[in-house]
């Protein structure tokens, strides 16, 4: 039984290990895809931006939503027509659920029209992040 | 332009947490160990302990828990000002998910279903371990989801 025991607790810690390099691997990379339009009154918004809009979707219970905040609206403030908007999802479980969203941050890349354009997962990675706005902002349509 | 979420005013030093799960992973993983090794009774008593642990963190708050206490006491002096504070209320909430988790376990322990202590242990320790060892809160990610599932409201 011991023996059996060690080997659970070794397998245990290579499956959680592997989870997490899976995990820091896939996260804050910017995926492109071509979704639906996003509306500013679904975000709470006024407007959105004339550009391009940096839509974040938070909870209250998640460590990397503020670093991230601070990331994203420093990225927005560099360029012209593009406004990071945060919202908690929390509270908006309707968008939550159109955009599947199952993990915060999800930071969604509209373009000048609402469009969802690209989509990170997790703390995003500053040069994978201005690479996709940055080409966004070059290819409107 | 930024439109932020409200901001909290209770903090904590993210590495607080980080030391705390490293601590509760090991202790979870020596219970696997036991649970599986056949040391049932050892097994149960040391889950009880992990799961007080985590009720502490739970409804005291993250700021409160003892692991937080220890790593002021002898930890940070040793360390670097941290680069950025953090909410506590992910990390308190994560705490109630690990409270949740084992409680389960040990009470399923006691009703005598065989391996329920090393089974909660052992998921319980996947979310230590990836807390301590990549910075990852898992029982932060489990809030949106149980929103997403209408079991608890947003506050």
């Amino acid at each position: 039984m011991v023996g059996i025991a060690a080997l659970v607790v070794a397998a245990l810690v290579l499956a959680a290990t592997a989870l997490g390099l899976l995990k820091r691997a896939t996260t804050g990379r910017a995926r492109r895809v071509r979704g639906p339009v996003v509306r500013a009154h679904e975000v709470g918004a006024a407007s959105l931006g004339s550009r391009a809009t940096l839509l974040q979707l938070s909870t209250p219970m998640c460590t990397q939503c503020p670093p991230t905040a601070r990331l994203l609206g420093a990225t927005a403030a560099e360029r012209a027509g593009v406004v990071h908007l945060e919202v908690d999802v929390s509270e908006r479980i309707a968008l939550a659920d159109r955009f599947q969203i199952l993990q915060t941050p999800t930071t969604l890349l509209l373009d000048a029209e609402g469009r969802v354009r690209g989509r990170i997962g997790g703390r995003p990675r500053p040069d994978s992040l201005e690479r996709e706005l940055d080409l966004l902002l070059e290819s409107p349509a | 332009m930024t439109a932020s979420v409200a901001v909290r005013p209770a903090v904590v030093d993210p590495r607080a947490p980080r030391f705390g799960a490293a601590i509760t992973a090991v202790v979870l993983l020596v219970d696997v160990f036991l649970g599986v090794a056949g040391a049932t009774v050892a097994a149960a008593v040391l889950l009880a302990a992990v799961t007080a642990l985590f009720a502490w963190g739970a409804f005291a708050g993250i700021r409160r828990h003892p692991y937080g206490a220890l790593f002021r006491r002898f930890v940070r002096p040793r360390l670097a000002p941290p680069a950025e504070l953090e909410d506590a209320a992910p990390p308190t909430f994560a705490q109630l998910v690990g409270f949740l988790v084992t409680g389960i376990g040990l009470v399923l322990t006691i009703l005598g279903v065989p391996l329920a202590a090393p089974i909660a242990a052992g998921i319980a320790f996947v979310a230590a371990f990836l807390n301590a060892a990549f910075g990852f809160c898992l029982g932060c990610e489990l809030y949106l989801l149980l929103v997403r599932a209408r079991l608890i409201r947003p506050r």
